[in-house]
């Protein structure tokens, strides 16, 4: 479904790759967690592969198209919630949906129905005809997801999707997640918070430096590291 | 005082970015050697006004030692940089103090409110000491040296060069201050910019009116009846205007002639400046912070309701239509985008109207005008052709367009949109807009010069189709180097090389199709001419649209 092949990127002439050498793949109907300390490189990767940022070297396949090759086929198949969106300030929630809904051509009636469901499930229904200035982080970051959610991507993909989000929002979005991929969709998002990747993840990829140290299902990790230890303790010494 | 001066710097560095600008000396060359350019080439564009300022100055002095009149020639030069410091630091004062979001980030530290104001206005300041300096500092120049000035001039001259900036400045900001606390404002920030950057307008607009309206019934502008008229008048423009801004006699008093007194003056010229910093500085203490914590209020819309939202929502429409309604909305919502991009088309046609208005045309010489029109429709119509290019040109609406978008451009970069509709929606908004100012020229036109249906059909499309390529071209600009790195939207415009080289582009090709095709008309034959010019127009914009098209989705890849 996402298909990583020795990407690698250094930002501007730093001598430091950001991102060094990284393969990975994400099977369909799987939720894949990607985590890793401040700086590793998550957020680098996740930018280039959803066209943001471009790779100095390697291959990025979205359900089997080739970002580089074809980008615009490629943008069709996810659709992506930065850490910290940044939206247009002027612009009505009620807006900014029917825009997403419009560049995606999702039809009336589905657009229609996914965001009352969405809206209902966040809350943010009343909110939606005021300007996006007027919103809290977390509620910026709701109306994004909803934006994200409008044409039913094959894979979606979240950069820190649970900070900011209270309680409530992050559990309906953990079922929103696992409803996604028991569709046969992909979920691929970066986290630390170590307890939920390890709750919810099907497999996970431990990323440091810009390379990955370690990727498969919580009983390959810890097979690997033998011990039987939480996922923070493994990557705490992993990280070390 | 030590963090006065630290929090000015950090000021200064915030609305210049010399931060980015070393970072990327560093790791960056490249973004690097642009901004290198841009800072190199800003100044150097602006050279030849600054030598065609200089020598009118020169000439105003020269006229004016001809009517004996030298001694108004300081006041002139005072009055104008005053002018121009209030209109051009409304905007300054408004972005630093109001819509800069450092502020948010410092209320919480332990710094001293006063402190914090005092280094906000030193920052506008620095900048509005250089812009003085262009200004008045010519001036002084040209008087003392005319006058054979000596020492004391010079001395003089420096304190008084101190003073300039600072009393419009302080009162300016601590009208804003008063005005942005009072309650019935709150929430309405947007508004008030606009609000503040009109009644600016609408002061030039009245100096100028006043004085085309003294220059009697539109005969030659000559100058020195234009001075005579001024100076005899009992009810001048110099006293009216002394009279608001009293201390140009303090000024005048100081250096037309050096006496003794001159030092008084020159005194209490510093005290009254002083005392006026003071004031904004008390006023400031009462309301400016009271007036950002409470002030933060957006205003809020009502609920919708299902049937609302589904109608908001809508039927699936176009890609190239959501670029566009998208883009459009962000462009009349921002206020600085407005004021750059929209108000001109509604500025432009008013200054024609207003000077048809004040210039009262004899009905013969009208008569005569139409007549000539009719038998020369090429000069007329390339005439019109041209300013109708201009509003789709000089607006640089399309030089803008993802710079404005920002931090919040990674969505347009996201999403799957067809290089054609971004071309297509961002180039229709310049359209639109350009269409508007078209409109409203006719309307103007029309009072003194009614023009056929074939003529207004002809230069409106010739018109529209002949900016598209300047209108491309700024899309080109704007996707190889946006600027999106900003906190204020002001910067978007304001710091966007774009802007400057669509502009200087647009003017100069325009200038020469016009005269080229308007020769060939002229000299050749009339549909020659006409289709010269609709050739070379729809060959450029086919070049410049296949290069974008080609190059949009790869060049989103290098926004960051
Ligand atoms: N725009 C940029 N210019 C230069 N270097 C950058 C840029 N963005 C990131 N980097 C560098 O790339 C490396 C990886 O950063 P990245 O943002 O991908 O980390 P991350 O894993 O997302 O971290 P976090 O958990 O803090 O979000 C860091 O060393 C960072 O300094
Ligand atoms: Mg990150």
């Amino acid at each position: 479904m996402l298909k990583l092949e020795h990407v690698s990127k250094t930002y501007g002439n730093k001598n430091e790759k950001a991102v060094d050498d990284i393969s990975f793949d994400v099977y369909p109907g799987e939720i894949f967690g990607f985590v890793g300390p401040n700086g590793a490189g998550k957020t680098t990767t996740i930018k280039m592969i959803v066209s943001l940022l471009a790779p100095n070297s390697g291959k990025i396949t979205i359900n089997g198209i080739d970002n580089q090759h074809d980008i615009l086929g490629a943008k069709k198949q996810f659709s992506y919630v930065p850490d910290n969106p940044e939206l247009f300030e002027k612009i009505k929630g009620i807006e900014y949906l029917k825009f997403m809904a419009d560049v995606y051509q999702v039809a009336a009636t589905e657009r229609q129905e996914r965001i009352e469901q969405y809206l209902d499930i966040f809350e943010i229904k009343d909110a939606v005809n005021d300007p996006i200035g007027s919103f809290s982080h977390g509620m910026k970051q709701k109306l994004a997801l909803v934006g994200a959610l409008i044409h039913d991507p094959q894979v979606f993909i979240l950069d820190e999707p649970m900070v900011g989000l209270d309680p409530k929002a992050s559990f309906e979005l953990k079922k929103i997640m696992r409803n996604h991929c028991d569709r046969g969709r992909s979920v691929f998002f970066s986290t630390h918070v170590l307890d939920v990747a390890e709750k919810i993840c099907d497999r996970i990829a431990i990323i440091k430096k810009g390379r990955i140290i370690e990727v498969g299902t919580m009983a390959e990790i810890r097979e690997k590291a033998g011990s039987q230890e939480s996922l923070e303790n493994i990557f705490l010494e992993l990280t070390e | 005082m030590k963090e006065i001066i630290s929090l000015t710097k950090l000021f200064i560095n915030e609305s210049l970015g010399f931060s980015l600008f070393f970072y990327n000396q560093k790791f960056n060359k490249k973004e690097f050697y642009k901004q290198l350019f841009t800072l190199i080439i800003v100044p150097v564009a602006l050279i030849p006004a600054f030598f065609m300022y200089v020598s009118l100055m020169s000439a105003t002095y020269f006229g004016l030692t001809m009517i004996n009149q030298t001694s108004v020639f300081l006041s002139i030069g005072y009055i104008m940089a005053t002018v121009l410091i209030i209109v051009f630091g409304v905007m300054y004062i408004l972005s630093e103090f109001y819509f800069s979001d450092n502020i948010e980030e410092l209320i919480p530290l332990p710094i001293n409110q006063r402190k914090l104001i005092v280094a906000k206005f030193l920052s506008i300041l620095v900048f509005e000491y250089i812009f003085t300096a262009f200004i008045f500092l010519p001036i002084l120049i040209i008087y003392g040296v005319g006058q054979g000035m000596g020492l004391l001039y010079v001395l003089l001259s420096f304190l008084v060069f101190l003073t300039i900036p600072v009393l419009p400045l302080s009162l300016i900001t601590a009208l804003i201050m008063l005005m942005m606390q009072s309650a019935s404002l709150k929430g309405r920030k947007d508004m008030l910019q606009i609000v503040f950057v009109f009644i600016g307008i609408a002061i030039i607009f009245g100096v100028q009116i006043w004085f085309t309206s003294q220059l009697g019934s539109g005969d030659e502008a000559d100058f020195q009846l234009l001075m005579n008229t001024m100076l005899t008048n009992n009810e001048s423009f110099l006293n009216i205007i002394g009279y608001i801004i009293p201390t140009s006699f303090l000024m005048a008093w100081t250096l037309n002639k050096i006496t003794l007194m001159s030092f008084a003056w020159v005194g209490a010229l510093l005290g009254i400046t002083l005392l006026s910093g003071a004031l904004m500085v008390a006023i400031g203490e009462r309301v400016y912070i009271k007036s950002i914590v409470s002030g933060q209020i957006t205003k809020k819309s009502k609920k919708l309701s299902g049937a609302e939202r589904s109608k908001a929502l809508g039927k699936k429409s176009h890609g190239a239509m959501a670029v566009f309604t998208m883009d459009l909305r962000l462009l009349l919502r921002t206020p600085v985008y407005f004021f750059n991009n929209v108000s001109i088309v509604i500025i432009a046609p008013l200054c024609i109207w207003i000077s048809f208005a004040f210039i009262e045309i004899p009905p013969e010489d009208l008569q005569g005008m139409q007549e000539f029109f009719r038998g020369m429709p090429i000069l007329i119509n390339f005439l019109l052709i041209a300013f109708f290019v201009f509003f789709g040109g000089t607006s640089a609406t399309t030089a803008t367009t993802f710079s404005r978008e920002g931090k919040a451009s990674w969505l347009t970069r996201m999403i799957p949109v067809t290089a054609r509709d971004q071309i297509v929606g961002r180039t229709g908004v310049a359209m639109l807009i350009q269409s508007l100012g078209i409109f409203f020229t006719i309307i103007a036109i029309q009072f003194i010069f009614p023009l056929t249906l074939s003529t207004l059909l002809l230069t409106v499309v010739l018109g529209i189709l002949g900016s598209l390529p300047i209108l491309l071209f700024g899309l080109f600009m704007d996707m190889n180097r946006p600027l999106l790195n900003w906190d204020n939207p002001q910067k978007a415009i304001k710091n966007n090389m774009n802007v400057v080289i669509t502009l200087f582009v647009g003017m100069a090709y325009t200038g020469l199709l016009i005269g080229f095709s308007g020769l060939l008309g002229y000299f050749v034959n009339s549909l020659l001419g006409y289709g010269v010019f609709l050739l070379i127009s729809i060959g450029i914009s086919v070049v410049f649209y296949r290069v974008i098209s080609n190059r949009l989705e790869t060049e989103f890849l290098n926004f960051e």
